[in-house]
């Protein structure tokens, strides 16, 4: 860790007159951008509070002609003190996870193949998934239906021509390249989604099937569907889905509906109403959050936000600092 | 009263600038959607091309036209698009600061694409939009 730190430092000190937050630096003149992010959390629930530094970071891209290619290497829960009453445990998880690391090839203008490991395209919160790009500190439940991560191949169509319509498959028929490092460890996922964008509406299709190796039901089946109306100083956005297995019904629903207002570019309130029913555990819930985000500049997102459950002992207040560099 | 009104709308037409997306003669149409993808770096590839966009210097005004014009978008808003952008691995367009450069820059490389004011348009570049003030 202490190498990879010190190989930043030394670019950032080499490129700092060049150097603006949120968007990295290059490395000399190759086709080479370093960046990266860091999200520092706290957690307070009934008599239960977690200080963690969630997330550490480090991301390399760059293009060239046809080709580009993206990695990023993690450090999660790389320091995590919890508290539950008078007892007090501190962790400490210095493994390294591989989270994103795939080749794109941009055949023509409408096709483009990916192979490695990526966010699965599913949805809208599972393409900016880190603290600070998404509106609140916690993620939806309809983040459970599917796996995270996909380690295998990526075929997306697209066009541009009137509106934004994308046709995307996802297929895996492999190991995770890092297990560890995802919701679900698969080794099948056949997934599919179609995307269409008008002036400032979109509107998302998922569905697909995987194979889990962890869970009660090994074969499991998720649909969600996605819509967002985003314009400069609002956005409402709501997404429900549903995962199956060949048996049962996993999770009849998990779904949410979310506005958030921008006062100014620097202060956001969201307000998101959501509910899920998931049989694997046992567990349904029904729930507010109300929150609150300080930009001082767009990477740096300070956060707060205060969670009311009808499942009352699952209440809590998430505060977190995230910066993008 | 008629006269007048007449007068002060033909003046209002006349200062208005026109202003156009440009590429050179190898580059096929592109409808505004298309341009609006490519400064986004939506849309990467186009006639077999590496899409090039190039803006003009930051705080160029033609720029900002475009930017409100074509991307539909605030200062604040691209700026939170091309930080999001970092995350998945594509930079902002290249910047130059006259129109001069630009209309080099598009003469000799394929796929490249900006914009100037019209009265700066010659025949060796071809017109992908025009719009005016």
């Amino acid at each position: 860790m202490h190498k990879l730190l010190g190989m930043f430092i030394l670019f950032l000190s080499l490129h700092a007159q060049d150097y603006e937050l949120g968007n990295g630096i290059q490395v000399g003149s190759l086709p080479l951008y370093l960046g990266g992010y860091f999200s520092l959390n706290y957690e307070n629930k009934a008599n239960e509070k977690k200080y963690s530094i969630d997330d550490l970071s480090m991301l390399g891209y760059g293009s060239y002609e046809k080709f580009s290619y993206m990695a990023e290497f993690e450090f999660h829960d790389l320091y995590s003190q919890n508290s539950v009453g008078d007892k007090t445990t501190i962790k400490r998880d210095t493994e390294l996870h591989t989270e994103r690391l795939y080749l794109d090839y941009e055949y023509n203008e409408h096709y483009t193949f990916r192979a490695g490991r990526y966010n699965s395209s599913i949805g809208f919160w599972n393409l900016l998934p880190i603290n600070v790009l998404r509106p609140t500190t916690s993620d939806p439940k309809t983040q459970d239906l599917f796996p995270n991560f996909t380690t295998g191949a990526d075929l997306t169509y697209a066009s541009y021509d009137d509106n934004e319509f994308k046709i995307d498959l996802m297929l895996q028929n492999n190991e995770d390249i890092d297990p560890a490092y995802n919701n679900y460890n698969i080794n099948k996922l056949y997934g599919f989604g179609g995307v269409y964008e008008k002036d400032n509406y979109s509107i998302k299709l998922n569905g697909g099937y995987f194979h889990t190796k962890n869970t009660l039901d090994n074969d499991l089946y998720y649909f969600l569907f996605s819509a967002k109306y985003d314009v400069d100083d609002y956005e409402i956005s709501s997404e429900i889905g549903r995962q199956e297995s060949k048996k049962r019904v996993t999770t009849p629903y998990a779904g949410y509906l979310q506005g958030l207002y921008r006062f100014t570019p620097k202060h956001v309130g969201i307000v998101r109403l959501e509910s899920y029913d998931d049989k694997l555990q046992n567990k349904s819930d029904t729930f507010g959050v109300l929150g609150y985000t300080y930009r001082p500049a767009y990477p740096i997102a300070i956060k707060s936000e205060y969670q009311f459950h009808t499942l009352n002992k699952e209440n809590q207040f998430l505060f977190s600092i995230s910066v993008l560099f | 009263m008629k006269l007048l009104l007449a007068i002060f709308l033909l003046s209002t037409i006349a200062s208005g600038h026109e202003y156009a997306v440009i590429a050179n003669k190898h580059m096929t149409d592109l409808s505004p959607s298309q341009i609006k993808a490519i400064f986004l770096k939506k849309l990467i590839v186009i006639n077999d091309f590496q899409a090039v966009p190039i803006n003009l210097d930051a705080r160029d005004p033609i720029r900002t036209k475009f930017e409100q014009r074509i991307l539909e978008m605030s200062f604040d808003r691209l700026q939170a698009h091309w930080t999001k952008e970092h995350y998945l691995g594509h930079r902002p367009p290249i910047s130059l600061k006259s129109q001069e450069s630009v209309k080099a820059f598009i003469k000799k490389v394929d796929g490249s694409i900006g914009y100037i004011e019209m009265d700066n348009m010659d025949d060796s570049l071809k017109i992908l939009y025009k719009w005016s003030d």
